[in-house]
């Protein structure tokens, strides 16, 4: 009788091991799995630098940030072109450097994103599961009140309803996370679906646990992987639709330094002094970008059967 | 054999050469014609050409240029007025009566003598057909039925105006130089009359050739309107019968350009002799192409208003403090430099009596000492309605940053013209930047909206600045500003207007921020060309080409 030998704990076989110990050994097996399918992907590695390092800026803006984001000098340092002493990027026309301004910015557009994943992401789960679960009238009804916020274009919806609750970011935000959640609800109800009638479903049942208890406990979890991959590519979506608000003078009011904002009021010079818009550009560029990177992989790694499709 | 197909040759690369030429003809005549004046103008304000019912800026400098009053201001001094059709005049010693004597020998361009008949009915049309401008001539008493009395023609060449009280004369005379009392030809007009249906709004059986005058012309100034073709151009040409001294150019065209860089790019290429609403990025470059450029301060000033209703804004050290939180020297060198002269008083410059003091200047050690004078020495939260166009906006956020230093945190709420104005109508603002452009060139315009009050309570009627502000004005100067409307002397009109606008200065809650000033870049062929510091003051008949 042989003893098979135990790899050591945290090892790579040990958290390879098709025959796990222990839920935590399991667990941490899986991740590992994920983690090291996303780690292969560059492009992924990257967008996960580039949101980092937002994390980072946006944490430590007041210490980074070499002026003062909303106090600028008219008189003397307005519409600097870049590079220009002191002033990395230039500066605005109030005189205020546009450097500083995209530091503090980068906590605004932090901000707009989480508070809309935590709004959308949680509603557009519950109404899909719920409906899928459910099925019946429960179903129809929720469907189609997803379909109606569906059949408006994201954007326009999102004008009339901050035109409606006024200008400012905290309505912009609103007004993002209510014509944001319907694709997640449609997605969570898709995912409910596949496995409504599975056996593992229907022995929870039969244990006697309530349908409440089954979409909290059992239909969420699993329905959690592609709503995360889902959400994250809509990041940057999210920071675009923020920034055309702010562009169109919605979103963010003056002086707060939201980078569509500052790109609506860097347009008037955009043929002189091109790197009062230019530079917010870069910045919702790269960190789009950054999003969008960090969604495709970790959609590649979180459901390898869509990889390389 | 040799010899034809040279000559079919020779035609071929002839008529090849003509269509060359015709091909490169219109750039090479790209300039405009040494007779012609042709301006780049955003003309999409006019509505109308008819000078009873214009009341557009656009519209005020063709109506200007192409028809004659009995009174204008003088082009030296623009707070005098001289006789423009009139020769003299006399005023009754009671102040209600004026008395006109026409100049000899005038013609329309129709060639109609011009006669004080011709006078009395332009004031009576204006009057009945009761359009926009009509107020100008309503506010001495005049009304559709007793105009015949109060404007009425003594004889060919008298004509005798009688106002309801003994105003001050410069202030009438200042009226009389407004479009609306522009002298129209009787006998055309009459021609072109329509008839109309008497109804409760409008009971006279004519329409005093308002339907035809709309696009029509029957004046008598150093130009004629040709043709008036909406968002297109307007083409005035000399009018041969003008009685004083004659155009030098024959015909001007106001070809309608909205925008700046539109008009900087005409005015580069030759195509227009002058661009009228260039931006200030677009008037750096024109000037560094070696273009010209001149401007006129005009009548329209900017200011920011604390709405009184406010607990913190109603203390008068709090709206002092405003007044020295405003960065006007860095304003004035940026923001509104080419389009704006920073100006504190309320009377705009050219104006009767009206003073260039500058007594604040930014200084937030002393506006943080007045605020905590107030009991507000850790600041407090207001909001500022503001459209959502430059310069305000820019100058708005330049605002927003000076309170911040004395701890004041402005929000600004931006809307369009209208929401940001229906609110400031319903006093329902805390604090409201905008314009104000005098009505009429005569410093009562200003004085009214700004220093008189006549009910504060929400159901007022008259809702002049004062009243949209609820700023309850000192009952010292209200007073003031009603008896300079009935001072004959006017050296002692103007000063008290001057001393009005000190005390306004320094109590009221109005913070002025500078004056428009209207900018033109021309080509250096030009001669002469300048702007007058009203709409109606723009003049071309002086206007030369090399």
């Amino acid at each position: 009788m042989s003893v098979v030998e135990t790899p050591k704990p945290y090892s790579r076989e040990w958290l390879l091991s098709d025959r796990p110990a222990s839920r935590r050994q399991a667990k941490l097996g899986r991740a590992y799995v994920v983690w090291s399918r996303f780690a292969e992907n560059r492009l992924a590695l990257l967008g996960l630098v580039i949101i980092l390092a937002l994390l980072v800026v946006a944490a430590l803006a007041d210490v980074l940030a070499p002026h003062n984001p909303v106090q600028g000098d008219l008189m003397n340092s307005r519409l600097l072109p870049p590079g220009s002493a002191g002033y990395l990027l230039g500066t605005d026309d109030q005189g205020r450097d546009i450097l500083s301004r995209l530091i503090h910015g980068s906590r605004l557009t932090l901000f707009v994103v989480v508070l809309v994943a935590v709004i959308a992401a949680p509603i557009g789960l519950i109404v899909g599961t719920v409906s899928g679960y459910a099925g019946g009238w429960v179903d129809a009804v929720l469907m189609r009140i997803t379909d109606i916020f569906l059949a408006f274009p994201k954007l326009v919806l999102a004008l009339a309803l901050v035109a409606a609750l006024g200008p400012g970011i905290e309505n912009a935000i609103l007004a993002i996370a209510v014509t944001s959640w319907p694709p997640y609800a449609r997605i969570a109800r898709a995912e409910t679906l596949t496995f409504r009638h599975s056996e593992f479903i229907a022995a929870v049942r039969l244990m006697g646990a309530s349908p409440f208890r089954i979409v909290l406990r059992h239909i969420m979890p699993l329905c959690l992987s592609s709503l995360i991959v889902r959400v994250t590519l809509d990041m940057a979506g999210i920071i675009l639709t923020a920034a055309g608000l702010g562009f169109l003078g919605l979103g963010a009011q003056p002086p707060l330094p939201e980078w569509g904002a500052m790109i609506a009021s860097g347009r008037r010079f955009i043929l002189d002094q091109w790197w009062v818009a230019a530079m917010p550009g870069f910045a919702i560029l790269i960190v789009s970008l950054g999003f969008n990177l960090l969604g495709d992989g970790l959609r590649d790694a979180l459901d390898p059967k869509e990889a390389g499709q | 054999m040799i010899h034809s197909l040279n000559k079919s040759l020779r035609v071929l690369s002839t008529s090849a050469a003509f269509g060359l030429l015709l091909v490169a003809a219109p750039q090479a005549f790209a300039a405009t014609p040494a007779d012609t004046l042709v301006e780049g103008f955003a003309i999409d304000d006019i509505i109308t050409i008819d000078p009873g019912e214009a009341f557009e800026l656009s519209t005020a400098e063709i109506t200007a240029n192409c028809y004659s009053k009995l009174v204008m201001l003088d082009p030296a001094d623009t707070s005098k007025v001289i006789g423009d059709l009139a020769e003299s005049w006399t005023i009754s010693d009671d102040g209600l009566t004026y008395t006109f004597k026409l100049k000899s020998g005038l013609k329309f361009v129709s060639g109609n003598p011009i006669t004080a008949t011709d006078v009395a009915y332009s004031f009576e049309r204006a009057i009945k057909l009761d359009k926009s401008p009509a107020f100008l001539l309503t506010q001495f008493g005049l009304t559709g039925d007793n105009v015949a009395d109060k404007a009425k023609a003594a004889n060919d060449t008298t004509f005798v105006f009688t106002v309801d009280k003994p105003y001050a004369p410069s202030f009438v005379l200042n009226v009389l130089t407004a479009t609306v009392a522009s002298i129209v030809d009787k006998k055309v007009v009459s021609e072109h009359a329509k008839k109309v249906t008497p109804s409760a709004d409008y009971k006279y059986d004519t329409d005093f050739g308002n339907e035809w005058m709309k696009t029509g012309y029957a004046g008598s100034g150093p130009y004629k309107t040709m043709a008036w073709r909406a968002n297109e151009a307007v083409i005035l040409e000399a009018n041969p019968n003008y009685y004083g001294e004659k155009p030098k150019l024959k015909r001007v065209i106001y070809r309608h350009m909205k925008e700046s860089s539109g008009q900087r790019l005409a005015l580069e290429n030759g195509d227009i002799d002058v661009a009228r609403n260039l931006e200030p990025g677009d008037l750096d470059a024109v000037q560094k192409k070696g273009l010209s450029l001149t401007s006129a301060p005009k009548g329209t000033v900017y200011f920011f208003s604390l709405n009184q209703k406010n607990k913190n804004l109603a203390k008068p050290e709090v709206a002092e403090a405003f007044k020295y939180l405003v960065n006007y020297d860095a304003i004035g060198a940026t923001l509104i430099k080419g389009i704006g002269e920073i100006h504190q008083t309320f009377l705009p410059k050219g104006q009767l009596g009206a003073i260039d003091d500058k007594p604040y200047k930014l200084d937030v050690a002393k506006a943080k000492e007045l605020l905590a004078k107030a009991g507000l020495k850790d600041g407090f939260t207001v909001t500022m309605d503001v459209r959502n166009n430059q310069p305000v906006t820019g100058i708005a956020e330049s605002v927003q940053q000076t309170l911040a230093q004395a701890g004041i945190k402005l929000e600004i709420i931006p809307g369009d013209g209208k929401q940001t104005l229906t609110k400031f109508r319903a006093r329902t603002h805390d604090i409201y930047i905008g314009q104000w452009g005098s009505d009429y060139f005569d410093p009562n315009s200003n004085a009214e909206t700004f220093v008189i009050n006549y009910d504060n309570s929400d159901e007022g009627k008259n809702k002049t600045l004062a009243w949209r502000n609820a700023w309850d004005v000192p009952k010292e100067l209200s007073d003031a500003a009603k008896g300079a409307l009935l001072e004959k002397d006017s050296a002692k009109r103007a000063a008290t207007y001057e001393d009005l606008q000190r005390k306004v200065l320094a109590q009221s809650p109005f913070v002025f921020l500078f004056q428009q000033v209207e900018v033109a870049g021309y080509s250096p062929k030009l001669k002469n060309f300048k702007l007058g510091p009203s709409f109606d003051t723009n003049f071309v008949y002086p206007v030369s080409k090399e």
